[in-house]
């Protein structure tokens, strides 16, 4: 018989999501426009969930300094912005300069985390934190010029939100869209979303995907195979490191805004948390975990906000979202320790 | 004092103890002696309650202490009992005083403290802490400053530290000693000793256990053999002989099969000048020999000599000195990414531990080696590290190697973990011979692994030999299959070479070169 | 021999050139600095317990800090006046820190080796929980037995929740003035005495186990030491001394923050501690005393001195967060560096090993 224990979670949020979807449809909101939303916040929220895996294949756990990898795609996008380069041209450009820094940003990220092998979540925690606040000094004296990113008044350093609507928001979203009835289907953020998934699945099928497979379930191994562990688990953060730089930009594309300073601060958590509903248990987590988990904690974020809304409490749908999104990762925890007293034995 | 009915206890399908029956008077040194794996240290860590054990399902069996059926389930249940441990490793809080260390958890409080807020918020009463423990450490005939860090002192004194510890309880009525005299020089393991004898004839039982078998003889008035989980023989004082214990360690069974002996041009391939490992429990000092070609070499020697040591120091798992060397090259043995380049190829012991990974399939555990060293089994691309995996050559060679060596399992896209040892052992070589190895280090191969598999493991490693000419190095604790296999056979003892015997010789030479003494020093005795 | 830490050095520096920019006046800093000593000094406290028994920060001091608020909620809730009311919400806050702490212990004790995030996310999770209960529990599934706290919209406790009744009650006790600089003695001893019972209670046998579980938990066990039910201990400790700071800082605010008073204890008393000199294995009551002051006294000057060197206030603000979560971050690398494994081990016992055989022989 297949134990269910480590999938309460999953069971739970599927239940969790019936009791929504059925209060929906009695509150009469209307299913089609949530299953619309869901799916954009699929594609949207997705990349980012993504860009956990080759952190998580490699040994190094979840990858709690996801701020760093934003960091990277905020820059990136501020730098195509600043150049006002506008519509898809646009993104493909913030994307192209988000993978710059995304890979300058993890050689630097995977040099600190190589030395606090083992520790690596806990670290990546207070890595992201304290770097929030370190670009956020950044944001504050950077020297760009595009009047539409700096303080109306006085017009140095950068405004904590900055509208995309002349430059590239929605562009993915709106890329082939196909409408079937009330249903508009998002091909292009669809189909770009996707091919980042077979991108990371191809990788795992390739030489380093396996080198990142076995020096993350057993380093010793891979060691005695002459694999440089060191190397592989650079390779895997920086990795992660520039899918989470794209992955904030298809985020701000699909939102409208780029949002700077203490925005990026606790996205991790959310990420951290749509993974593990996935089903991923540490080493060998598939692209599947990923979507699966993104689509199920999405969704339930489409449906408790119009719920929120209708009774009068707005804040419910974000305390709600808190709750499971830490419930979730606090279970995970939990189950991972069970019984590890007799394996370090 | 001691009684113990039908202990067995299981590692998940692994029964590493198989009812056990052992009894020891009060005041008795009882001996216990067995190879790695025999099953000793899991006797006593059922014995002193450890965690692993109840983490791992508990025991079967009965245990009578002192007349009295009893339950142990923690290390304080079993303190509480009147058990008292020596451990190997020291159970001793680095970061905390000797006088810490000694009296913790029974530290003296000042009474009205302990009157007002119980004894576990009752303040310490330091200065008598350090004076009782000077007094216990003077009784072992150790002078040393009470206040300093266990961390700062040398392994010795450390020894001397857990005894007192142990003997300074009121309640000891059972001491046990695992390996007490592996850190010690000879004066301190002979100071040790007399106190331990002491303390025997108060009335207080002692388990010893040592791979020093002279000393076991020496001090112990019943020696107890392990073997396998079971009971081999319990000697009385008058049958110590020390050549028919260690005989009885090492077993015998009954393929007793020789082999046509060949004779080999004696070309060295590989050659070791001075070199040591630095593998701890199981040290390699100062060794010099020559491999030859095509031969297969033999390791032996009882656990704790070092046998174990040689692949991982060639495979930069432990430090090194000295130096080994291919032909004119001297071998990097910091990284095993050159071992590999220069077609060796180790095999370990602990296959779940190293040997395997566990989670993959069988064919992704063949291939993996070859196709990070040697570019096996991808499709040409661009940048080697991301060329696809080729899969149909793949799967062709794992279906040959499968068949090859006769791995029983349902496809090749089966779990390792779900596999028996031997069939493991097997997809171990397989990967070997994926690697195309010149030179093959395999350490026991034999291990948990049951006979039938054992015999095809070893006809392989023999057609390995044979067929493709490939040079092995076998270290194992089974003399029979090495005798079965082996050219030559390199003894060690206290990690050096004691010298290289030929498996033609007879079993009582080994088992007295196992223990470090020729045939003819036997009238020494 | 004795290695000096230069963390509490670089802060001593950071302070000493932020405050030269910020033209602050001594006396103004001073009185700052005692102050956020008072009210912040205990909450550090509430670590050191933690961190002795091997678990790291605690960064679930949030859990302390929100069961005081609870308490105090409870009874502005049931409208129990004056000293009585205080110290029912005393008792009540206790009550619930000290089950809070239990139920964490055994959380804790789950996770071996992964304590530190497990309390970050439990600080999270009890925050949402918290807010779910005030914010959209109250008045709904609560009772509304005081309308005066509620929000306007009849679901809801108030964001601010005046504390009037109970503000500084203990704050005016023995109270001078030297030089210009208010020193509430009463309060300072007070936060003295708890450092003193802190002390005391590592110099007990419970502090010695707290040591050795600290130290090695294998080794703990099996010299007879209960290593689970030491650490229940040791987080039931730290969340009650939690929740005692959390009284202290309400009181002397005198201002209840509902949904955000309690949070950001956990990073600022850690950064504290760290910047006074501890590691995340070795915190002493000396290390918080100092980490108070250096910390909150950078604390203090670095928004105007971002302001005077940049003209922009933010800039010290972020600078001071950078050097909040940055202190953290940097204690995690350099005290979390793992040792290589089968590196350890000493040729020195291989030399005793052979040659004391080699002479039996």
């Amino acid at each position: 018989m297949r134990n269910l224990t480590p999938h309460i979670p999953q069971l739970f949020m599927i239940v969790f999501l019936l009791i929504m979807a059925i209060t929906a449809v009695a509150a009469g909101i209307p299913s089609m426009r949530l299953l619309n939303d869901s799916m954009i916040r699929l594609a949207m929220n997705g990349v980012l969930v993504i860009s956990l895996i080759p952190m998580l294949n490699v040994g190094a756990g979840i990858n709690y300094g996801l701020p760093v990898a934003i960091s990277a795609g905020l820059l990136g996008m501020s730098i195509a912005v600043n150049f006002r380069i506008e519509g898809l041209i646009g993104f493909l450009a913030a994307v192209l300069f988000s993978i710059l820094a995304g890979w300058v940003f993890g050689c630097a990220y995977a040099g600190i985390l190589n030395r606090v092998k083992g520790r690596e979540e806990i670290a990546g925690i207070f890595i992201g934190f304290s770097f929030v606040f370190l670009m956020s000094f950044f944001w504050a004296v950077a020297p760009f010029k595009n009047a539409a990113m700096l303080w109306p008044i006085g017009g140095k350093g950068m405004r904590p939100t900055i509208g995309l609507t002349a430059y590239f928001e929605k562009v993915l979203n709106h890329l082939w869209a196909v409408q079937i009835g009330e249903l508009i289907l998002p091909l292009g953020l669809l189909a770009f979303f996707g091919f980042l998934g077979w991108l990371v699945y191809a990788l795992f099928k390739t030489k380093l995907g396996l080198a990142i497979l076995a020096v993350g379930e057993n380093e010793l191994f891979a060691r005695l195979a002459g694999i440089n562990i060191n190397k592989t688990r650079a390779y895997a953060i920086i990795l992660s490191t520039v899918l989470g730089a794209v992955g904030i930009c298809v985020y701000a594309q699909s939102y409208g805004f780029i949002e700077l300073y203490e925005a990026p601060l606790m996205m991790a958590f959310p990420a951290a948390s749509a993974i593990l509903l996935g089903g991923s248990m540490g080493r060998k987590t598939s692209v599947f975990h990923a979507i699966l988990g993104t689509f199920l904690f999405q969704t339930i974020y489409v449906y408790t906000g119009p719920i929120a809304n209708t009774i009068l409490v707005p804040e419910v749908s974000e305390i709600i979202r808190v709750i499971l999104s830490n419930g979730i990762i606090l279970y995970a925890l939990l189950y991972e320790g069970r019984g590890k007293t007799y394996e370090t034995n | 004092m001691l009684k113990i009915c039908g202990i067995s206890k299981s590692f998940g399908n692994q029964e590493v103890l198989k009812s056990v029956n052992l009894e020891i008077p009060p005041g008795e040194i009882h001996g216990l002696v067995g190879e790695n794996g025999a099953g000793k240290t899991t006797l006593l860590n059922i014995l002193f309650g450890r965690d692993i054990i109840r983490h791992s399902g508990g025991y079967s069996g009965e245990i009578y202490f002192d007349e009295q059926k009893v339950q142990i389930n923690t290390s304080r249940d079993a303190i509480e009992l009147g058990i008292g441990m020596v451990h190997q490793e020291f159970a001793l809080i680095p970061n905390m005083s000797i006088s810490e260390n000694i009296r913790i958890g029974r530290e003296y409080v000042h009474q009205p403290s302990e009157k007002i807020l119980g004894t576990a918020l009752a303040l310490i009463d330091k200065k008598q802490t350090r004076e009782e423990a000077r007094k216990i450490l003077q009784k072992l005939g150790v002078n040393t400053d009470v206040n300093l860090k266990v961390l700062d002192l040398s392994v010795s004194l450390k020894q001397f530290i857990e005894l007192a510890r142990e003997i300074s309880r009121e309640n000891l009525k059972l001491l046990i000693l695992d390996e007490p005299t592996a850190v010690l020089s000879r004066e301190d393991a002979q100071a040790f000793i007399k106190i331990v004898k002491e303390i025997a004839e108060k009335g207080t039982a002692v388990i010893f256990i040592s791979h020093r078998l002279e000393e076991v003889i020496a001090v112990c008035h019943r020696i107890t053999v392990l073997r396998d989980g079971n009971i081999i023989n319990t000697y009385q004082r008058d049958q110590f002989e020390i050549n028919r214990i260690a005989e009885s360690m090492i077993g015998h069974s009954l393929n007793r099969a020789s082999r046509p002996r060949r004779v080999l041009e004696e070309k060295s391939i590989m050659a070791f000048r001075n070199f040591a490992v630095a593998m701890p429990g199981e040290l390699i000092e100062d060794l010099n020999i020559n491999l030859y070609q095509g031969e297969i070499l033999g390791i032996a020697g009882l656990s704790g000599h070092g046998k174990l040591a040689l692949g991982k120091g060639i495979m930069g798992i432990y430090p090194t000195a000295g130096h080994v060397s291919i032909g004119e090259r001297i071998l990097d043995t910091s990284n095993s990414a050159d071992a590999l380049s220069q077609g060796i190829y180790y095999v370990p012991d602990d296959r779940r531990e190293t040997g395997l990974l566990m989670d993959h399939s069988i064919m992704e555990n063949i291939i993996f080696t070859a196709l990070q060293q040697k570019n096996r089994f991808l499709k040409p691309s661009l940048f080697s590290l991301m060329s696809r995996i080729d899969y149909p050559a793949s799967t062709t060679y794992s279906i040959n190697s499968i068949q090859t060596f006769d791995i029983r399992c349902q496809n090749i896209h089966q779990k390792v973990s779900t596999l028996s040892g031997g069939n493991q052992q097997k997809v171990c070589l397989a990967r070997a011979l994926a690697m195309e190895a010149q030179i093959l280090i395999v350490s026991e191969p034999s291990r948990g692994v049951d006979i039938g598999a054992k015999a095809r493991i070893l006809e392989a490693l023999s057609r390995i030999n044979r067929e493709l000419g490939t040079t092995i190095i076998m270290a194992s604790s089974e003399l029979d299959e090495l005798k079965y296999l082996c050219d030559r056979i390199v003894v060690l003892y206290e990690g050096k070479n004691f010298g290289i015997l030929s498996p033609n010789d007879d079993d009582l030479t080994f088992a007295l070169a196992f223990s470090g003494k020729r045939k003819e020093e036997l009238c020494v005795i | 021999m004795r290695q000096i830490n230069p963390v509490p050095i670089i802060f001593l520096l950071l302070f000493f050139l932020s405050w030269q920019y910020s033209g602050m006046s001594f006396i103004f800093v001073g009185n700052e600095v005692i102050t956020r000593f008072i009210r912040d000094g205990v909450m550090v406290l509430a670590l050191l317990i933690p961190i002795t028994a091997g678990m790291g920060i605690n960064f679930a001091v949030t859990i302390g800090a929100i069961s005081a608020q609870i308490g105090l909620i409870a009874i502005i809730i049931l409208q129990v006046e004056g000293f009585k009311g205080m110290i029912m919400a005393g008792l009540l806050a206790l009550l619930i820190a000290f089950f809070m702490g239990w139920i964490m212990g055994l959380i804790l004790n789950r996770v071996k080796g992964k304590e530190m995030i497990t309390t970050i996310i439990i600080g999270f999770l009890g925050n949402g929980i918290y807010q779910f209960i005030f914010l959209v529990g109250y008045g709904t599934f609560i009772k509304a037995l005081n309308t005066e706290i509620m929000l306007s919209r009849g679901v809801g406790v108030r964001n601010m929740v005046d504390l009037a009744e109970y503000r500084n009650i203990l704050d005016n006790i023995w109270v001078f003035q030297v030089g210009g600089i208010i020193i509430p003695l009463f309060m300072i001893m007070l936060v003295i005495s708890f450092c003193l019972v802190v002390t005391y209670i590592m110099n007990t046998r419970m502090g010695q186990k707290f040591r050795a579980v600290g130290e090695d938990m294998e080794v703990s066990s099996s010299i007879g030491i209960d290593v689970d039910k030491t650490r229940i201990q040791a987080m039931i400790i730290s969340t009650i001394i939690a929740c005692f700071g959390q009284l202290i800082y309400l009181q002397n605010i005198g201002m209840l923050n509902v949904y955000t008073a309690h949070l950001n204890s956990d990073i600022f008393s850690a950064a504290a501690l760290l910047a006074g000199g501890a590691s995340i294995k070795n915190a002493q009551v000396r290390h918080a005393i100092l980490g108070v002051f250096l910390f909150h006294s950078l604390f203090i000057v670095s928004p105007q001195a971002g302001q005077n060197l940049f003209g922009n206030a933010a800039l010290g603000e972020y600078f001071r967060s950078f050097i909040a979560y940055g202190t953290i971050a940097i204690a995690l690398v350099f005290n979390l560096r793992d040792k290589a494994p089968g590196l350890e081990l000493c040729i020195n016992t291989a030399e005793l090993t052979t040659s004391g055989g080699k002479d039996c022989r």
